[in-house]
């Protein structure tokens, strides 16, 4: 695997998250936001289910360094099986950044309920710390 | 469908070594009804390439496209002009269909992205089984519908045999029912068992894939 690790290297991070995961008094937030030493890219999902394996790998593909999804609990899902769907690709994609070299931690899925922005970012710098370690995305500037 | 599994992703790194621009090629039709090389699969594949070379140190410009059907030739019309650009075609179409790309664009390299396995149908959500093995001389009247040669470990013609296990699957393989005792079952069923006593004239293995390529000629419907 490539290593450009670098001292000064901030991960940006796409944070697909699901709208039903957010606390109800929360409102949506889309775009850029600024982290602890990461950034992130926010998108607003209306079920985690609709992440699917081309929009992920066109994402890294892209150069972001790593994806970092936000689904309900498992029994609260919405749309009964939505999450669970969800972590399923999630898993399968993250054999197949394994295999391509990219590190299976671009990728991760974390449940939550009742999440405001703040709990989005704590999961957007997690994934940014598990990414911290396998260096900027090979694929940024191709 | 005929159904297909991807290849090893490092297998098609090493196709691809020394390719500057590739394009990769897709069948909405078997393929991706077996979630192997539909348009889902091509955008999934695509990327994932571009990575795998970058990080081989051998990066590549990767474009996609999924066709209606590779396996006729007015379909592939379709890439003409993405073909005549790239210097190399990753397929994951079924075999045939990569053969008549192969043919059509015979000027360009083509590599497989996966490996033709069966024809089967989908049991269930993720899980295919064999129904048919092409083999030239289907014996489902006699054996109710249910196929001896794709579904018996031993493509056995009278059955079942000693080593069924004791709850009613292949000694073979656990996960897979014995043919013959479901065979069986259909054909109590039916009241109608003594049916599989009755002797029948051997079978024409000659017309299996095992005789060699097939050729099938239909002079009413040629030009």
């Amino acid at each position: 695997m490539a290593n450009n690790s670098t001292a000064d290297f901030q991960p940006q991070i796409t944070l697909l998250y699901c709208r039903q995961s957010l606390a109800a008094e929360a409102k949506p937030v889309q775009g850029n936001r600024s982290g602890d030493g990461f950034s992130a890219r926010l998108v607003l999902l209306p079920c985690s289910s609709k992440v699917q394996l081309p929009h992920l790998m066109r994402l890294l593909e892209q150069g972001s360094d790593g994806l970092q999804i936000a689904a309900c609990p498992e029994k609260a899902c919405q749309h009964l099986v939505g999450s669970n769907r969800a972590e399923k690709r999630i898993a399968r994609g993250r054999e197949l950044l394994e295999q391509v070299g990219m590190g299976a931690e671009r990728l991760g899925l974390d449940r939550g309920a009742g999440l405001s922005l703040d709990d989005l970012m704590e999961m957007a710098g997690q994934r940014a710390e598990a990414v911290r370690a396998l260096g900027p995305n090979p694929m940024k500037g191709v | 469908m005929i159904t297909a599994e991807w290849k090893p992703i490092e297998e098609m790194v090493g196709y691809l070594r020394g390719h500057k621009k590739v394009l990769v090629i897709g069948c909405a039709t078997c393929v991706a009804e077996c979630a192997a090389g539909g348009e889902r699969e091509v955008e999934t594949l695509a990327p994932l390439l571009a990575m795998a070379m970058q990080n081989d140190g051998n990066p590549i410009e990767v474009k996609s496209a999924t066709l209606e059907r590779q396996c006729e030739p007015e379909f592939l019309e379709a890439i003409a002009e993405a073909a005549a650009e790239a210097d190399a075609i990753v397929s994951v179409a079924c075999g045939i269909g990569m053969q008549l790309v192969a043919e059509r664009y015979a000027d360009t390299s083509l590599y497989p992205g996966v490996n033709t396995t069966s024809l089967s149908i989908r049991e269930e959500p993720g899980l295919w089984t064999s129904r048919c093995a092409a083999c030239g001389d289907c014996v489902l009247g006699f054996t109710f519908g249910l196929c001896p040669v794709a579904r018996c470990a031993k493509s056995l013609q009278n059955g079942p045999c000693g080593g069924t296990r004791t709850n009613g699957m292949c000694e073979i393989n656990e996960d897979t029912p014995c043919i013959w005792r479901l065979i069986v079952e259909r054909a109590t069923a039916r009241g109608r068992l003594e049916d599989l006593t009755k002797v029948r004239p051997p079978k024409n293995w000659s017309n299996s894939p095992a005789g060699g390529p097939k050729r099938m000629l239909r002079e009413d419907l040629r030009s």
